[in-house]
């Protein structure tokens, strides 16, 4: 199958949560599945919580927009299943998360001029 | 655990291939570890309803993605390939859109209810027991006492002359008895059906009407009812109008209970024919065996009898699609070898793909890929073909379904069907789709079985013997379906020729033909028809333009005219049987019929002079008397001797049962007859007098009627109309097949080629010359054509005897056209395979053998 040519930024944007959460996760360093899965679990609280179908759905779907790569380096095949499968985020997906997050930004600001925002 | 990972496994077989072939295994993994990490019975419950609502949510939109990849992936294959692919595209929609017309008329025609009450209880009664004969009385015990019949009506159509309303006009009437709208569970939709006593004489003066002639006789006005027609002059009541469309029998206007009064409406003919309605509980088949039993002790010799001659019980719904139904199924029989052509071209367009793909394909099982991704592939590629044929295949079916059903015989008028049937459009997608899957994805899924080894890796792709015999097997079928259609068309094409070309015995350019019926009027009550027929030739003769004119009784290509058969002998020779029939002097001149011996008839011939006859020529070969001219002739009928004054040409055969009997020719002024067809030849284009000699005849006596004015070439073409429409069907089917074939031999041959570079170059570098190497690829490439047209002959010889049933002047397939196919087959092949080997000259030993 050819490679995918990454769409320009805006042509993503929104985001899906999903995605922007695993683009998020992804910053810090490569995860395989299950460690995206808890660490987006464990940073919204348990309050999103990808099945595996889901979270392999995204992953699919990112490969394909080329926001992420598969890793080829495993940490070390001792500790680790030679099964699992480990992802990073490529330049154009930390391009698209930034866009994303600049578009939250504004959010925040336009709903802080129109209704406030709370403090407490 | 276990359990639960077995179950889970079987789910994500839900997924399209690719996804699950990146994803099962971490899917899996993960859906491990959550499970074991949910803990207790209850927990892991609600692990397990998470994951099957996390599979529901994510199964669709994964084989969506897929689909659209495959499709798209699919249509550049196919743009890539696009003449390959245009032609099985065509191959395959020609073959579902003819298959589904064809059989949607059929369905029609054979398998769909009549516009009757319980149509399967319905039976026509073959020169049966039950008889109008012997009239009213008789008729009711005879069906009273049936075994098996719990109802039955007869009746008799004939064309007569229908007056008081305007012009007199020419319509079909149907004598019956009082039931035949009961028997069939037909009510008029407006007034009344006849009552039980209406048929006894003296109470049937009543008519019921088509709605057709209630709207050409008065706009549908209801005031119809209570009205009086005429036919052939005997006064009728009209009580009621037949609901629409019901025209039966053979497109009925008018039906009066009037059956067991023959005298009653002056008519020539009287043939009758009885149906009948079962008795509950007792089936066609009883019914059958127990009529036949009837025969035998009421006419044993019956039974000896050839159709349609013998006495016999037949269901009215075969009756009634009877004579489609053969030249249906030929029809259907030659599409459907199209649509087998088409499905073998495109499994050779699927083989083609997966030998290309075998080495991709091996090279993926070795690496453990999974194999469903390529079937998957495969079917949607074949799928997405026969989509798109499908389509294409709805307009030809439409355009079929219209042609054929065109060509249909005026009994079934009384069929109401939509023409295009979705089941028949099902039937035919279906069976190009299993094609794409028994050529296209199974060979794959075969393939992609095998062991992966080192070898078959580093291999050629298109080694493999297995597609390679598949495709030659598919050209040897292709051949074998081709040789039978080719030779069938060459023998349709070469009989309709023949028809074309016969010798009429008269020239069809400048006539304009009209007829004119006394029956039922003052002329032939006061015998006066030689007068009416005398003074209309001469106003016929009279129009500018108008060269000669002349009359017949019976013209040939009048079709279901009755013609009178009669023994006739010259002094004491043996007789004859022969048609007898009328003309006026001038007509043989006006018709271009020769007189080979003796002369015309002229005015001299008079009634109270010697009567005097003509014959046609083959009556001196049919009666074995030469030199006729002069010498007596004698009929049973009459004591009158008859002189033979000439010879004329012999007319064409046409539909006729009676069409291979020789005619006697009486002239007009010397008989009684009291229908004519009268003839002209005008100069400059017919068309114009049509309209001008129907006014002119008309002149005479409006209160006759002339009808049905026609040039002779648009009868000529109306008698070729269905051979005409067989012949090119069947002649278009010979060339699609023979086009199909040689795509066929043609692709297999070049893609041999491409697959075997290797080889044909090991064999030039050592000295091998580029046509000895064609050579013997054309050998290769034209033995498994050789063994099709040895089977395709077979086939055609049987294919050829169907086809007599068909056309008057059909004739066994011969060897000739068996040899002609076979040629015309073998030829186009090896032109297509030494098309193909072309590029053989071009390969570069060492740049072949360096691929290795």
């Amino acid at each position: 199958m050819a490679k995918p040519t990454p769409s320009p930024v805006d042509e993503l944007l929104p985001l899906p949560g999903p995605a922007f959460q695993m683009l998020l996760a992804l910053g810090k360093g490569e995860r395989h599945g299950y460690a995206l899965k808890r660490e987006i679990l464990q940073r919204t609280g348990g309050k999103v919580n990808l099945g595996s179908g889901a979270l392999y759905g995204s992953i699919n779907k990112m490969l394909g927009q080329g926001l992420i790569e598969e890793s080829d380096e495993r940490p070390d095949s001792h500790l680790d299943d030679e099964r699992r499968r480990y992802y990073r985020i490529t330049p154009f997906g930390r391009k698209v998360a930034q866009a994303e997050a600049a578009r939250m930004r504004e959010l925040v600001q336009l709903a802080d001029q129109r209704l406030g925002l709370a403090h407490g | 655990m276990a359990e639960s990972k077995r179950i889970y496994r079987l789910l994500l077989k839900l997924y399209p291939a690719r996804f699950r072939e990146e994803y099962a295994d971490p899917l899996e993994r993960q859906f491990l570890d959550e499970y074991r990490e949910a803990g207790g019975p209850l927990a892991r419950s609600l692990f397990w309803m998470r994951a099957l609502r996390d599979l529901a949510a994510t199964v669709p939109g994964e084989i969506v993605r897929e689909m659209r990849q495959d499709l798209l992936y699919a249509a550049r294959i196919y743009r890539k390939r696009s003449l390959v692919t245009a032609l099985a595209l065509l191959a395959l929609a020609m073959g579902i859109g003819a298959t589904t017309g064809v059989f949607s008329v059929l369905n029609a025609l054979l398998l769909r209810s009549l516009p009757f009450r319980e149509p399967d209880r319905l039976v026509q009664l073959w020169q049966g027991g039950i008889s109008v004969g012997g009239g009213r009385a008789q008729f009711l015990d005879a069906k009273a006492r049936s075994p098996y019949l719990a109802d039955a009506a007869g009746y008799t159509s004939n064309e007569l002359s229908l007056s008081d309303f305007g012009d007199a006009r020419r319509v079909i009437v149907t004598e019956t008895s009082a039931n035949f709208f009961a028997l069939l569970g037909t009510e008029p939709q407006f007034g009344r059906s006849f009552s039980s006593e209406e048929d006894t004489p003296g109470q049937n003066s009543v008519a019921v009407i088509s709605e057709s002639l209630w709207r050409e006789l008065s706009g549908r006005d209801p005031q119809i009812l209570g009205s009086t027609i005429r036919l052939n002059g005997t006064p009728m009541t009209v009580i009621g109008v037949a609901p629409a469309r019901f025209d039966y029998p053979a497109k009925t206007s008018v039906w009066t209970p009037t059956i067991f009064e023959f005298e009653h409406i002056p008519k020539e003919g009287f043939s009758w024919t009885s149906i009948g309605r079962l008795k509950p509980g007792v089936t066609l088949r009883q019914a059958q065996a127990i009529s036949e039993a009837e025969v035998a002790q009421r006419s044993p010799e019956g039974l000896k009898r050839a159709r349609p001659n013998r006495p016999e019980l037949l269901s009215l719904r075969d009756q009634l699609a009877g004579p489609i139904r053969e030249a249906s199924l030929v029809l259907l029989g030659g599409v459907t070898f199209v649509l087998l052509i088409a499905c073998a071209n495109v499994a050779q367009l699927l083989l083609s793909r997966v030998s290309e793909r075998r080495q991709e394909l091996t090279l993926r099982a070795a690496l453990g890929a999974s194999r469903s991704r390529l079937v998957q592939q495969l079917i949607t590629e074949s799928t997405l073909l026969t989509f798109i044929a499908a389509a294409a295949g709805l307009g030809v079916a439409y355009w079929a379904a219209r042609l054929a059903s065109a060509v249909q015989p005026g009994g079934l008028i009384t069929q109401q069907y939509t023409i295009l049937d979705w089941r028949v459009l099902g039937f035919t997608a279906g069976l190009a789709v299993l094609t794409g899957i028994v050529f296209g994805v199974l060979p794959a899924s075969l393939a992609g079985r095998m062991q992966p080894s080192a070898e078959v890796v580093r291999d050629q792709p298109g080694q493999s013997t297995g597609t390679r015999r598949m495709r030659e097997a598919l050209n040897l079928i292709q051949a074998a379906l081709a040789i039978m259609l080719l030779a069938g068309s060459l023998t349709m094409g070469r009989s309709f020729l023949k028809m074309m070309d016969a010798d009429l015995g008269y020239r069809t350019d400048h006539i304009v033909t009209l007829n004119a019926s006394l029956v039922g009027t003052s002329y032939a009550k006061n015998g006066n028809q030689v007068q009416y027929f005398s003074h209309a030739l001469d106003r016929l003769r009279a129009i500018p333009g108008v060269e000669s004119a002349g009359a017949i009784g019976y013209l040939p290509l009048i079709l279901g005219k009755m013609r009178m058969a009669t023994g006739f002998r010259v002094e004491n020779g043996p007789y004859t049987v022969s048609i007898q029939n009328f003309v006026t002097p001038e007509y043989f001149a006006t018709i271009g019929t020769p007189v080979i011996a003796g002369r015309d008839f002229t005015d001299a011939d008079r009634e109270g002079l010697e009567s005097v006859v003509i014959v046609s020529q083959d009556f001196i070969g049919k009666s074995g008397s030469t030199d006729v001219i002069g010498r007596e002739l004698s009929y049973p009928q009459s004591k009158t001797k008859l002189r033979i004054v000439g010879v004329v040409r012999t007319p064409p055969p046409d539909n006729n049962a009676t069409k291979d009997l020789p005619m006697v020719y009486f002239p007009v002024s010397q008989s009684n007859t009291e229908f004519m067809t009268f003839v002209a030849r005008v100069r400059g284009k017919p068309e114009p007098y049509l309209g001008i000699s129907r006014d002119a005849i008309q002149q005479v006596d409006r209160s006759v009627p002339v009808y049905d004015a026609q040039t002779l070439e648009k009868r000529f073409d109306d008698y070729l109309a269905k051979p005409r429409f067989y012949t090119t069907c069947i002649v278009f089917f010979g060339g699609f097949a023979l086009l199909l074939a040689v795509i066929g031999i043609y692709g297999v041959a070049s893609y041999s080629i491409a697959q075997r570079t290797k080889e044909i170059g090991v064999r030039i570098a050592v000295g091998a010359s580029p046509g000895v190497v064609r050579g013997m690829l054309l050998r290769e490439s034209l033995w498994p054509l050789a063994l099709g047209m040895a089977a395709g002959v077979g086939g055609a010889i049987g294919l050829g005897q169907y086809l007599q049933h068909l056309m008057a002047s059909a004739e066994p397939v011969g060897k000739w056209s068996c040899a002609a196919a076979a040629l015309l087959l073998i030829s186009a092949g090896a032109v297509a395979v030494w098309r193909a080997t072309a590029r053989v000259v071009r390969i570069d030993p060492m740049t072949a053998l360096r691929a290795e």
